[in-house]
């Protein structure tokens, strides 16, 4: 019995069921306020935008999860590096497409190489690496796309992300799911997804059981970036053509999203399941509040207010006087 | 005449853990105090509530026959007592006068008085003048400075308080013998300007030269109170200790046998050249008062804090032991005492938590549980350890069951030379029993097995042989019927048993 | 004393040598540089983000950061001119609107103070979001860029006052207000917090008033910078200083403090963000086609980060 009930405590407490829980409450009240918004097409429209949020959050997870002040800021200029490569590669052909997917993954998963050994060797705290490399990276897309990127998305992807593949469901969803079984196999089932954790939860004791904590922590960010370039892709296809901030918006959202599924800012717990149900809730609060027809100023204060609030429950440091 | 400095029936619970049960201490205006008792007894903390470092959950403090209650070191402060840290106050990134004055900065009008500062520095500097060495001045960073300047930049910032009580709490741990000579003479002439000193060491020719009177405590109480003069090191000694242990019959390793680790002339930055040799199938204890060597002398073994000087021989070679991973690979393992900082990973589950040192030395790439399960929950239940699952958080356990998760992790790698680092440190009794049981198993099998213990009777019940360390170096080797409290206890304090 | 170890001990050097060496090819590839009306000019650009960094400096020092120094000055500018309107643009509204301005920065400072040592929340990602906050909050008051300011405002500040021009005025306070606050405790006890903290909690310090000091003096000097845009722009823009929060933490670092804290000045911080000026000067002036020019400085900034984080690392 009372184990039952603190089990049942557990599973109310447990961010996940909280995220599940707000969105299906954000659904409801979306669909009071305007009937229609919890409609099925309307559903598989918002999972859409939370797939590509997911995408890169899932880059955001396992950096925050590495701890050490993991974060990674660069993600939305990585987005908007992979839309505007993967439009070039592509230029409306369909041939194009396997080119695109390879250097708008290769090329920020090689950048998130580079913030990684800044980070670990170098030592600079990750938020003033990432953020140091963003400003190079639109430096960058500027010279590339000579200020107006060109290309365009190609017929076959904008419809794989846009258009329903089998019972109305558009092929991203399905990419999605893959990248979640992919994550969630290499966090729960192989050594380098056990390291991270270790790395996140206890450096010190990482390095005393043996393992190669600079390299991990090197990785992560790399995949952070190849994460991003194939968000990049997705939002490419998504809005069919691309601007050189198209992934300005998604840095917050990507960070807000991982904290509220539950992964600690400290590092060394969390899930990406939590984090899939975070960009999902994520994706319909903002649905509401265009819904509700609130303003960017205040879109933005709740966002903030939302972050400050995860930190009060999951991110305080330790007391220094026992 | 009332007393410089009274505490009564002091208490403190950290946690679970009772670390003060009856603390007294009563130091008289103008004495030297010495402070004795073995690891653990609660020395160090009550010195702490006394400096207003930490809160105690009862009893009273009075100063000059007056109750005071303490909220902060500066508090405490304000009212005259000042304390010396052991792990060392000092910020290192600033000069020796910026330090010494921290917090208590000489001003003119609002700006820090620097000449005035410099000139008072300089004067305390004197203080230690033909003993210090080059390169102690005022404009010194402290980070540039080589230990034994460190700690006396500490000292002298302890001096500049003009307080009534200074704690000094093992102040000549790094400093060199004309050093604490010169220290001892300071605190005489204090003396002799009402200035009270507790005094904490771990050489007891140190505290029958220096000291008035000397307070002995044990397991969290103040035992006894007595003049140095009309006292002897046996007594003091045996005050300490409490119950005189003996070993039991021991097996002598060392007959016909090779051994199985050597380590020859090691220097680290707490150790000051120390060999030894180890045998398989022995369980080698290692002792003394805490922070003399003992487990820089095991970190350096594993690597996490590496040796700057000597060589390490295992198995009839040499090997060289740069990072933890080297020694993972040479069969190594390493449990320390401070499970929270060097072993957990907290928030994940005992299965992670085991599975860790084996994924390094197997090269494992993918992790089935299902393969592995059966055989980490073998060796967790070879432990006794009780838990609900592998899936359950690392934290739902007791620190004694957590602890035995910690070694499980390395008999998982089935280790040829086991370190351990005070492992018994705040865990339960059964857990303790448990936990020798399986040592001596292990060491059976053949492995090596070199342990630290903050309590010497773990060790005089528990080891084949013990090193005594102190200062940095080991002062006695301790065999069969000579491993007892007592002589542990005079090699601990410096005295040859 | 090498070389290397007088560049440890005082990394700033460095920066003013190659302070100099950019003065003169400043001046090669732009003879008019040394020209007063330029050099006013380029100080006028180049002291928003002088005033950041010395802010920025105090909270770095104690082993914090504030990211949210830019929406700051983006807030405290709206403020000011919303007020100086509100209250009908008079001589007084200009007071009023500074006012105004210099304590909404200083609340600013409180609260992100409060959060980080009162309620020990991470530094980086709480001055992250409320700075987000504080930039929206800067998009309610003003939505759009607009509403100039009296002329009295931006004349005054581009003209010259005793006869020296007021922009060099508001230099030389920032240059003072940083010789006298490295001679008070305060200065000291900032670094020993960001050198060791433990250390500074055993010493006896007040850990929480210090570290809260440090994010109001970041919060105040951002407003001045947003007072002296607002005297640039002469009007008001909710998107202000988007890229401050970056460029003063590269600032800092140039300047010699140690990111991590613990040692520096923030005297070296205003050469640090002359430095940065220039770079953006000279890259201007070298002729590098116009699309290169971001990525140019972004790479400089980020080897500076590096190169600086280096050297002052101990």
């Amino acid at each position: 019995m009372n184990s039952n009930q603190s089990r049942i405590t557990a599973l109310i407490a447990d961010p996940l069921t909280i995220a599940i829980a707000a969105s299906v409450a954000l659904l409801l009240i979306g669909e009071i306020l305007s009937p229609g918004f919890a409609q099925g097409t309307q559903i598989v429209r918002l999972l859409t935008v939370a797939a590509i949020l997911g995408i890169v959050a899932a880059g955001q997870n396992i950096v925050i999860l590495g701890g050490r002040e993991g974060i990674d800021l660069s993600v939305g200029s990585l987005i908007s590096l992979g839309a505007v490569l993967a439009g070039n590669m592509m230029n409306g052909q369909n041939s194009g497409i396997p080119l695109a997917v390879i250097v708008a993954g290769g090329i920020p998963f090689l950048i998130g190489l580079i913030n990684g050994i800044g980070i670990t060797f170098v030592r600079i705290p990750p938020l003033v690496m990432t953020l140091g490399m963003t400003a190079v990276i639109q430096g960058g897309l500027v010279v590339y796309s000579q200020g107006v990127p060109s290309g365009a998305a190609a017929p076959l992807l904008s419809g794989f992300i846009n258009q329903p593949l089998v019972f109305g469901i558009p092929g991203i969803l399905f990419v999605w799911v893959a990248i979640a079984a992919i994550m969630l196999f290499v966090l729960r089932r192989t050594s380098f997804g056990f390291a991270i954790y270790a790395i996140g939860s206890n450096e010190r004791a990482a390095t005393l059981v043996g393992l190669p904590v600079q390299l991990i922590r090197t990785l992560i960010y790399g995949f952070s970036g190849l994460f991003a370039g194939l968000a990049g892709v997705c939002v490419i296809g998504y809005t069919g053509t691309s601007f050189i901030s198209v992934g300005d918006q998604y840095v917050l959202p990507s960070v807000i999203a991982v904290v509220i599924g539950g992964t600690s800012l400290a590092g060394g717990a969390g899930g990406y399941l939590g984090t899939m149900a975070g960009a999902v809730a994520l994706t319909i609060l903002q649905s509401v509040l265009i819904t509700l027809n609130l303003d960017v100023w205040a879109r933005q204060v709740i966002f903030g207010l939302t972050l400050l609030a995860l930190m009060l429950l999951y991110g305080r440091q330790k007391k220094l006087r026992v | 005449m009332t007393n410089a400095l009274e505490a009564v029936g002091i208490t403190k619970t950290f946690g679970a853990v009772r670390a003060l049960t009856d603390g007294r201490l009563t130091v008289a205006r103008g004495e030297i105090h010495a402070l004795l008792g073995a690891n653990g007894c609660g020395k160090s903390t009550l010195c702490k509530i006394v400096a207003g470092a930490v809160a105690p959950t009862g009893g009273t403090v009075r100063m000059a026959g007056a109750d005071v209650r303490f909220r902060s070191p500066r508090d405490a402060e304000r009212a005259g007592v000042a304390l010396f840290y052991q792990e060392l106050s000092l910020i290192p990134q600033l000069s020796v006068c910026e330090n010494i004055f921290l917090g208590r900065e000489l001003k003119n009008g609002p700006f820090a008085d620097r000449k005035a500062m410099k000139h008072r520095a300089n004067d305390l500097i004197a203080l230690f003048d033909g003993v210090c060495g080059t390169g102690l001045n005022a404009d010194a960073v402290v980070g540039d400075l080589p230990p034994d300047q460190r700690q006396i930049v500490e000292i002298l910032k302890v001096f500049a308080q003009d307080a009534k009580v200074m704690i000094m709490d093992e102040a000549t741990a790094a400093l060199d013998g004309r050093q604490s000579q010169r220290f001892f003479e300071i605190l005489k002439a204090k003396k002799a300007e009402g200035v009270s000193t507790i005094m904490i060491s771990h050489r007891l020719d140190e505290v029958f030269a220096v000291c008035d009177r000397i307070t002995v405590m044990r397991n969290g109480v103040t035992i006894t109170e007595m003049d140095t003069a009309s006292t002897t090191r046996e007594t003091v000694v045996h005050d300490m200790v409490g119950d005189v242990r003996a070993a039991a019959e021991k097996v002598d390793f060392i007959a016909g046998r090779a051994p199985s680790l050597t380590v020859e002339n090691a220097f680290s930055a707490s150790i000051r050249g120390v060999s030894l040799v180890a045998y398989p199938g022995e369980i080698l204890g290692l002792a003394g008062l805490q922070g003399q060597g003992q487990s820089a002398l095991l970190k350096g073994l594993f690597g996490s804090d590496p040796f700057t000087a000597g060589s390490i021989g295992f198995a009839n070679g040499a090997v060289q032991i740069r990072r933890p991973s080297d020694a993972v690979m040479n069969g190594f393992a390493y449990v320390s005492g401070d499970r929270g900082r060097d072993s957990a990973f907290q928030g994940r589950s005992i299965f992670e938590n085991i599975v860790a040192a084996l994924m390094v030395q197997k090269r494992l790439k993918i992790i089935w549980p299902s393969q592995l399960k059966p055989q980490v929950n073998k060796v967790a239940e070879d432990l006794k350890t009780k838990f609900a699952g592998l899936d359950m958080p690392i934290g739902t356990l007791s620190g004694g069951n957590q602890q035995k998760i910690f070694i499980a992790r390395w008999l998982a790698t089935a280790p040829k030379l086991l370190l351990l680092d005070d492992p018994t440190k705040g865990i339960d009794l059964g857990a303790k029993a448990d936990l020798f049981a399986l040592m001596r198993q292990q060491a059976d099998a053949g492995a090596t097995i070199i342990f630290y213990s903050s309590e010497d009777s773990e060790i005089i019940d528990y080891a084949d042989r013990v090193l005594v360390f102190n200062g940095g170096r080991i002062s006695a080797e301790l065999k069969g019927t000579d491993m007892t409290s007592v002589n542990i206890t005079r090699a601990a304090y410096g005295d040859a048993a | 004393m090498t070389m290397f170890h007088l560049a440890r001990r005082q990394p700033w050097l460095i920066t003013v040598l190659v302070f100099v060496i950019l003065a003169i090819v400043n001046t090669i590839l732009q003879p008019s540089f040394v020209d007063p009306t330029v050099m006013r000019s380029n100080l006028s650009t180049f002291l928003p983000l002088i005033l950041v960094a010395i802010g920025q400096t105090y909270v770095i020092l104690a082993g914090d950061i504030d990211l949210s120094v830019g929406s700051i000055v983006a807030l405290v500018n709206v403020v000011t001119v919303t007020v100086i309107t509100l209250l009908g643009g008079t001589l007084g509204a200009v007071f009023g609107g500074l006012a105004a301005g210099f304590c909404v920065g200083l609340l600013c400072g409180l609260i992100n103070g409060f959060f980080i040592s009162g309620l020990r929340f991470q530094p980086i990602v709480t001055t992250f979001a409320t700075g987000i906050i504080f930039a929206g909050l800067a998009i309610w008051v003003l939505p759009q860029a607009g509403l100039p300011v009296p002329d009295a405002y931006w004349q005054t500040y581009t003209e010259s006052l005793l006869g020296l021009p007021v922009v060099l005025l508001v230099l030389i306070f920032g240059a003072i207000f940083t010789l006298v606050v490295s001679r008070l405790p305060f200065h000291t006890r900032l670094i020993a917090v960001g050198g060791n903290r433990t250390g500074a909690f055993q010493s006896g310090l007040q850990l929480g008033g210090l570290r809260i000091g440090a994010y109001m003096i970041s919060g105040a000097f951002a407003s001045f910078a947003a007072l002296c845009l607002t005297g640039e722009t002469a009007s008001g823009d909710p998107l202000l200083g988007a890229s401050l929060a970056l460029s003063s933490i590269s600032a800092v670092v140039l300047g010699g403090t140690a990111l991590a804290g613990g040692f520096g000045n923030a005297t070296g911080s205003i050469v640090g963000a002359l430095v940065l000026g220039m770079i953006g000067n000279v890259i201007f002036f070298a002729g590098l086609p116009f699309e290169y020019q971001t990525l140019v400085q972004g790479l400089i900034v980020l080897a500076a980060l590096a190169g600086g984080v280096f050297v002052t690392r101990r």
